[in-house]
């Protein structure tokens, strides 16, 4: 890893970070503070469940309404969105321009015409997508366990919220491994920040039909979010051991096979 | 003998089918200002991708300073300094702060006196943000980030570029003080007057392909030379397809201009005979020898 690199990207992603978490906690905040009124307002929002489409609040991903009602399973719909799309987006779109702004900037004609292996390229802007990954968690872990204490009604599990947090760290980690993955095949240098969110976009769209669908429940699997355990308010909610392991794997083989790319990568300008 | 600084051996770039460079074969001693000329899309920006690692090879190998452009590319680029063709420097930071930021790379002792003394040549203000600065100040910051290190070895894509006149002879008369330190500098331009001011040797890429690796005096007093002759009536017949009269003959009335890369005694015995009334033989101009190896 270069020092220097790895301090310059950590600056320049500052305000992409602060934006970022900004935007996510305060939605998550301010939706939790709806929780009181929600619970108020049971009957009639039971009512307007009743007509919407079957499998509209899959789109949440919520399987029961009742679930709605208890402060975490509220919480967790809402994560769905912000934390679990929005998250996802923030991490693919990071990590697939960290490597990519270097070529179609042109600024990557000083930065590997100086004394640094690709190598340590890879490795610092690696050190800064992990770091601003965990960084956006920690903080929105940290404001929504906030919420939850401000607005519950009754006890919840804590293990099932921390649960929930690290599965949608885990989903970021590989977002990010994708997105090294995407930049690092791209020839001719522009940036994929379109393609990178349309393909979340895709992916979650796939799993959420897979689970409205039985017939394409198969197709599921083609999404990370499949192996994403939404149920929270399952008293045997736990971390899957095989969803936890996909969720490991992938990314390490998605920059494993990023990193050997990219040490061979032509470097079009 | 020493080590040449540059060694290319059947140097080879594809770009797919499409051509990039082919079989290049150079080599440049320590201490030379080479220059490296040819129009635009001749490969001299591949060829110098190829050296830094930014592209790699399809064939054939170099070695820079006795080490391999592509195993040994850090130990290169550490001795090494380059200044691009297009300088897009980071646009959010500050002159000074880029500077400092490659010298951080480098390692350089004393970094910001050095960076001071070389924007005051070159007359940058240190605090402006880099996305401000005109083509030709971003280019000026390139020149002084490839100087900071002292490198070894200087390879440079068309330097003068977006320069004013007297901030490209303040840069040359930086490169002629750090060749007479030591360093080697490799030269490529499509300006000839600029390669013609600088450099003892030059080689001619053309398609990809070295076509001509000559010491710029060489080059000048080669047999091409520029012939105006004037007769005394018309111009005769037949003297316009003379084998070693290049093309751009142009007759008018009783005179006829060319240029010569034949034999002279052929054209004397050609002209032998005819009513000539006055001839001028001068020497080309390096434009006019580069468009001779051109066409």
């Amino acid at each position: 890893m270069n020092r220097g690199l790895f301090l310059r990207e950590l600056r320049s992603n500052a305000m992409a970070l602060l934006v970022w978490t900004a935007v996510i906690t305060f939605l998550t905040t301010a939706t939790m503070s709806l929780y009181g009124i929600f619970l108020e307002n049971n009957a009639k929002i039971l009512a307007m469940v009743s007509i919407l489409p079957e499998g509209a609040l899959q789109f949440k991903g919520v399987s029961d309404i009742n679930d709605l009602f208890s402060v975490l399973g509220f919480y967790s719909a809402n994560n769905v969105i912000y934390m679990l799309v929005l998250g996802s987006i923030y991490s693919i779109v990071l990590s697939s321009n960290i490597l990519l702004k270097e070529e179609y900037g042109r600024t990557a004609e000083f930065l590997l015409s100086w004394p640094v292996t690709r190598g340590q390229v890879f490795f610092s802007k690696l050190a800064v997508v992990v770091i601003n990954i965990v960084a956006i968690n920690l903080i929105i872990t940290v404001a929504g366990y906030i919420s939850l204490e401000t607005c519950k009604k009754e006890p919840y599990n804590i293990d099932a919220f921390l649960i929930m947090s690290l599965y949608t760290l885990l989903l970021h980690l590989f977002f990010a491994g994708l997105g090294l993955f995407i930049s690092v095949l791209v020839r001719k240098p522009r940036p994929v920040t379109t393609l990178s969110v349309a393909l979340v976009m895709v992916l979650y769209f796939i799993f959420t039909i897979s689970n409205i669908t039985p017939d394409l429940s198969w197709a599921g699997y083609v999404s990370p979010y499949k192996f994403i355990d939404l149920d929270v308010v399952n008293p045997a909610y736990r971390i899957e051991p095989v969803n936890a392991l996909y969720l490991t794997i992938c990314p390490f083989l998605l920059i494993f096979i990023s990193r050997r790319i990219y040490l061979r990568k032509d470097i079009y300008l | 003998m020493s080590t040449p600084v540059i060694q290319i051996s059947d140097l080879t770039r594809r770009y797919g089918r499409d051509r990039g460079i082919d079989k290049i074969n150079l080599q440049v001693e320590e201490g030379e200002i080479f220059g490296f000329i040819g129009p635009n899309g001749a490969g001299k920006s591949t060829t110098i991708r190829v050296l830094l690692n930014l592209l790699f090879p399809t064939a054939g190998s170099a070695r820079i300073m006795g080490f391999d452009i592509v195993r040994d590319s850090k130990k290169i680029r550490s001795r090494t300094g380059y200044i691009p063709s297009e300088a897009s420097p980071w646009p959010d930071m500050a002159a000074r702060e880029f500077l400092l930021y490659c010298a951080s790379f480098y390692g350089v002792p004393r970094a910001d006196r050095k960076i001071i003394e070389l924007m005051e040549v070159f007359d940058i203000e240190p605090g402006r943000k880099i996305s401000n600065l005109s083509s030709g100040n971003r280019k000026k910051l390139s020149i002084i980030q490839s100087l900071l290190h002292s490198p070894g070895l200087l390879i440079v894509d068309e330097p003068t570029t977006g320069l004013d006149p007297l901030m490209q002879q303040r840069f040359f008369d930086l490169l002629r003080s750090e060749n007479r330190r030591g360093m080697t500098v490799f030269f490529s331009s499509h300006t000839l007057s600029d390669v013609q001011m600088l450099c003892g040797r030059v080689a001619i890429i053309k398609e990809g392909r070295i076509i001509n690796v000559e010491a710029i005096e060489t080059l000048r007093k080669k047999q091409l030379k520029n012939i105006r002759i004037e007769f005394i009536d018309t111009v005769p017949e037949n003297l316009a397809d003379l084998p070693g009269m290049e093309n751009g003959v142009s007759v008018s009335g009783k005179s006829m201009k060319f240029t010569w890369s034949g034999d002279m005694k052929s054209l004397i015995a050609a002209l032998s005979g005819k009513d000539i009334a006055d001839i001028t033989v001068e020497e080309p101009s390096l434009e006019e020898i580069f468009m001779h190896y051109y066409n």
